[in-house]
């Protein structure tokens, strides 16, 4: 079946009717708010409707309705993502998930807790901390992001070094499929063999296959104490070196960063960071666990900085100040952007052992094509974020900028790595997948998806390009 | 300059699109709805008023004045963007200094000159908050106004060891006359010589809300001109926006050729709010105990010092037997914003009811801030059995002046 006249005003009065007013918005402005997500530059094109969910029964009325008139629609949950996975470019509706966010269960018998889909992640931290629980997975953007945003991109963070990422925390999902029909995958035991797994299938999905409207993950317990410190060195070599040395002696850091000298004088005008500012790399470290093991774990990284001949090991010891240098962290990206008119952050990981290469690699292509590159990012898992940023935004730098971030996702492709260590594929990355994967495989994730959604009505356009 | 719209084109463009904003606007938060957030109330700007590739409609001018001014998408904006300003100067352009009704607009301009309501409306006020036709939450006014008790200078008791000039804003003015009683006694008590300049305006935070630069620009003008006159080690203020108005957004009112920008530039490290000062350079006499417990709320506007937040604590656990109880989130918005309770009610009820829980939570009967905005709207929702006050009270009584 097909809309007839204006679907803008077909799908207010419609969803409206469905949905009750108050959950629709079809005004040029509220469009326009729901056209991209953290990568503004990924917007080409605007919902056609913005459908606010509060129940799982809101989520399965609008589904049924889209698919009977084969109406795109994207799951959204805080729009941070980089992607541009819940940009709407096909138009449709976009489907803002955050109003869902109750957390329905935290059980500290079996370690696990059930959420809405839109909980804001930092939300999510601050109550299973409260019960002296712990969810590791991290991304910066943990103070805006929601889990449904974490399970659909499978986002990690900082963290992942030691923990993970989210993947290793989803047991079970709730998800309602284009028809209207709801399912309840996995569950919440920490061990299942039930045939295949479909809550893993959905984890990573970026909404191209169901709406995911509840979730259920597996914690672990909080750690008594944590220490923050920073190594300085004098060149990238020798950081990208110690990183890869410090695991293998036995440290395993609770993040490990691997921050240039940019990003740390940039990160210092939001919250002092008291090191010296004329390093090349700086190690931003945190250890967690009991106060005994971080202080072995701070001896031997001590001794191994100075054998392999690191400037300083800076342990921060007042807490505040630690509690700033992290904010600073998270808020690297728009600082950033107080000197470059536009930046993008790369999200190829590679294995531990090949950052030296990675490093060597991305300032090569940076001088080849005179665009400044960066690098700050979670070291310690390979994921080192390199990037381009412009000062000016012009055609040509443009192109020289897609150019750079073709040779870097090469380059991370020849190194044994992959082109999304957390980010996701979306528009950003779509071009690439097949070369990472395969064909057969990427005609399997088509055969999957038709599975799920046969008339293509989520989030239409992402993850592969249409032929 | 703050109101130029070609200024604030670069920093407009500056906005990265993080959404990190998302977690501190507590309009967004209570609205659920993503064009409410700072990210996208400067793209709307930026595509009506910049690239104009999209009409100003009702809907945009709801977006632009739906907002509390509270800064703290600006305080959080890793990428700098000055939203607050973008947005003043969004409501300049649009509306010229007219954005409310004649009556309201009389109010900002004229009445505010003259730093608060006095005299005949003064009295019409305290008529209708009698016959309960004023709106809730409006501050109760003072028929004896803190300039009609205090004008010159007040030498300390004991050694002198500073002279500061001491603004006093339109709400301590004709409303909250105790707190302004309060600061002139700690301050006396503590040894710090006292100057209430004459011919003071109100700070202008009012009508640069409004969007109406003119008349803000009027009273930034009057005040530098009579402040940077005085001499004096530091300019006191007792309340959050007026110091944020005279420390950070005062020269940015000016245009680069006034003559009395580089006084005005001059002047803003000078400025203080009362605590802050007096946590600065330390009590000069140990205050006696009180056996009370508080809480406390932190003003939205309290980006212009870094140690605003953390200095009324600071201050007070000097005072023993003192105790204070956390909220769990002492800086959250309160949603008064100077007058937006009154145009947006049900949005602001909706903010503040959260900020009420947290409150009463806390399970102590004394709440503490240095907006006297915040006060008198939380101290309404509170109801009978609470007393708000500003921290500099609680010196005063364990003092016993
Ligand atoms: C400053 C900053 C720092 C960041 N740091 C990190 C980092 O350290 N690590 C990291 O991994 N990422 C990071 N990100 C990227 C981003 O925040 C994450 O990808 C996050 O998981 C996105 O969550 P969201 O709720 O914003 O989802 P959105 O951006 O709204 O959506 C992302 C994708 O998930 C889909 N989706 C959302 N909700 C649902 C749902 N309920 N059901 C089905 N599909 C859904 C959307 O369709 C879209 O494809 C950062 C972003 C910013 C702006
Ligand atoms: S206003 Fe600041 S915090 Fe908000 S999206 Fe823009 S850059 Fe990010
Ligand atoms: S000033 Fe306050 S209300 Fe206005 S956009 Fe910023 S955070 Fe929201």
């Amino acid at each position: 079946m097909e809309i007839k006249g204006s679907r803008i005003e077909s799908l207010r009065k419609d969803l409206s009717r469905l949905l009750g007013g108050g959950k629709v918005r079809t005004e040029p402005e509220d469009l326009l708010a729901y056209s991209s997500d953290a990568t503004r530059y990924y917007a080409q094109g605007k919902p056609e409707a913005v459908v606010l969910a509060e129940s799982v029964d809101d989520v399965c009325k609008l589904l049924r309705y889209a698919n009977q008139y084969a109406v795109p629609v994207t799951p959204r949950g805080a729009g941070s993502g980089l992607s541009g996975g819940s940009t709407p470019i096909k138009g449709g509706i976009v489907l803002d998930m955050k109003r869902m966010n109750k957390i329905l269960e935290i059980s500290k018998g079996n370690m696990t807790a059930r959420a809405e889909s839109g909980v804001v992640l930092a939300n999510f931290h601050r109550a299973v901390e409260k019960e002296r629980l712990f969810y590791p997975p991290d991304p910066q953007s943990m103070d805006v992001c929601t889990l449904g945003g974490n399970v659909a991109c499978r986002a990690g963070g900082p963290r992942g070094v030691k923990y993970g990422t989210t993947p290793n925390y989803v047991l079970g999902l709730e998800a309602v499929l284009p028809d209207g029909s709801v399912m309840n995958t996995g569950g919440i035991s920490v061990k299942q063999a039930n045939g295949y797994n479909i809550t893993q299938i959905l984890t990573g999905s970026e909404g191209t296959l169901a709406v995911i409207t509840k979730v259920n993950l597996r914690l672990l317990t909080l750690p008594p104490d944590r220490k923050t410190l920073i190594i300085v060195c004098d060149s990238a070599q020798l950081a990208a070196e110690m990183v890869s040395r410090i695991i293998y002696e036995g440290v395993m850091p609770s993040v490990l960063e691997y921050l240039e000298v940019g990003a740390i004088w940039l990160m210092n005008t939001y919250s002092p960071i008291p090191v010296a500012q004329d390093g090349q790399v700086y190690l931003l470290i945190e250890l967690d666990g009991t106060a005994a093991v971080i202080a072995e774990d701070i001896g031997m990284i001590k001794s191994l900085s100075e054998k392999m001949g690191a400037r300083e090991v800076k342990i921060i010891e007042d807490k505040k100040q630690a509690d700033g240098i992290w904010k600073a962290r998270k808020n690297l990206s728009p600082l950033i952007l107080r000197i470059f008119q536009k930046s993008i952050s790369e999200d190829v990981t590679v294995p531990r052992d090949r950052i030296p290469e990675m490093v060597r690699a991305v300032r090569e292509i940076g001088a080849l094509l005179g665009v400044p590159t960066g690098m700050s990012g979670h070291a310690g898992d390979g994921n080192i974020h390199p990037g381009v940023q412009l000062y000016e935004i012009t055609p040509e730098m443009e192109q020289k900028a897609e150019e750079a971030i073709r040779l870097m996702i090469e380059k991370g492709i020849e190194l044994g790595g992959t082109i999304s260590g957390e980010h996701g594929i979306g528009l950003h990355k779509s071009a690439y997948i097949e070369k990472e994967l395969g064909k057969a495989q990427i005609e399997l994730m088509k055969r999957i998806k038709y599975a799920f959604d046969p008339k293509g009505i989520m989030n239409p356009g992402k993850i592969w390009t249409e032929a | 300059m703050i109101g130029d719209l070609e200024h604030y084109r670069g920093l407009v463009e500056k906005c990265s699109h993080c959404a990190l904003c998302e977690a501190v606007c507590p309009v967004y938060l209570e609205d659920m709805l993503e064009t409410h957030v700072a990210r996208a109330r400067v793209d709307i700007i930026y595509q009506t008023l910049y690239k104009k590739s999209m009409p100003v409609t009702p809907r945009v001018r709801e977006i632009i004045d739906r907002c509390l001014l509270c800064t703290s998408c600006t305080q959080d904006c890793g990428g700098a963007v000055p939203v607050h300003e973008i947005i003043i100067t969004a409501r300049a352009a649009l509306y010229g200094g007219r954005r409310r009704n004649p009556l309201r607009d009389y109010f900002t301009r004229t009445m505010m000159a003259k730093r608060g309501i006095k005299g005949f409306p003064a009295f019409m006020l305290a008529a209708a908050q009698k016959l309960h036709v004023a709106p809730e939450g409006f501050p109760h006014v003072s028929l004896r106004t803190f300039d009609s008790l205090y004008h010159g200078s007040y030498p300390p008791t004991g050694k002198k060891r500073a002279k500061v000039a001491y603004f006093t804003g339109c709400a301590t003015n004709t409303m909250d006359v105790e707190t302004g009683v309060a600061v002139m006694k700690v301050l006396g008590h503590n040894g710090i010589e006292v100057v209430i300049p004459d011919k003071l305006m109100c700070c202008g935070i009012p009508a640069l809300g409004e969007g109406d630069i003119t008349t803000a620009q009027k009273m930034v003008r009057n005040n530098v001109a009579i402040l940077a006159e005085q001499e004096v080690d530091a300019i006191i203020v007792d309340c959050t926006s007026c110091g944020m108005m005279l420390r950070s957004e005062t020269a940015k009112l000016l245009p680069a050729d006034d003559p009395l920008l580089a006084k005005a530039v001059a002047l803003s490290p000078k400025v203080f709010e009362v605590t802050d000062y007096l946590n600065t350079i330390g009590l000069a006499v140990e205050p006696g105990p009180l056996a009370e417990s508080f809480t406390y709320h932190v003003p939205c506007h309290r980006g212009w010092t870094p140690t605003l937040n953390e200095a009324p604590l600071q201050l007070l656990a000097s005072i023993p037997g003192l105790r204070y109880s956390a909220m769990e989130e002492p800086e959250k918005c309160c949603g008064a914003g100077g007058a937006f309770f009154m145009d947006y009610s049900d949005l602001s009820r909706g903010i503040r009811k959260r900020k009420l829980d947290d409150i009463t939570g806390t399970g102590v009967a004394v709440l503490i801030s240095q907006c006297p905005g915040c006060r008198s709207d939380l101290s309404a929702g509170l109801g009978k059995g609470w007393k708000t006050a500003h921290p500099v009270t609680l010196l005063r009584r364990a003092y016993g002046l």
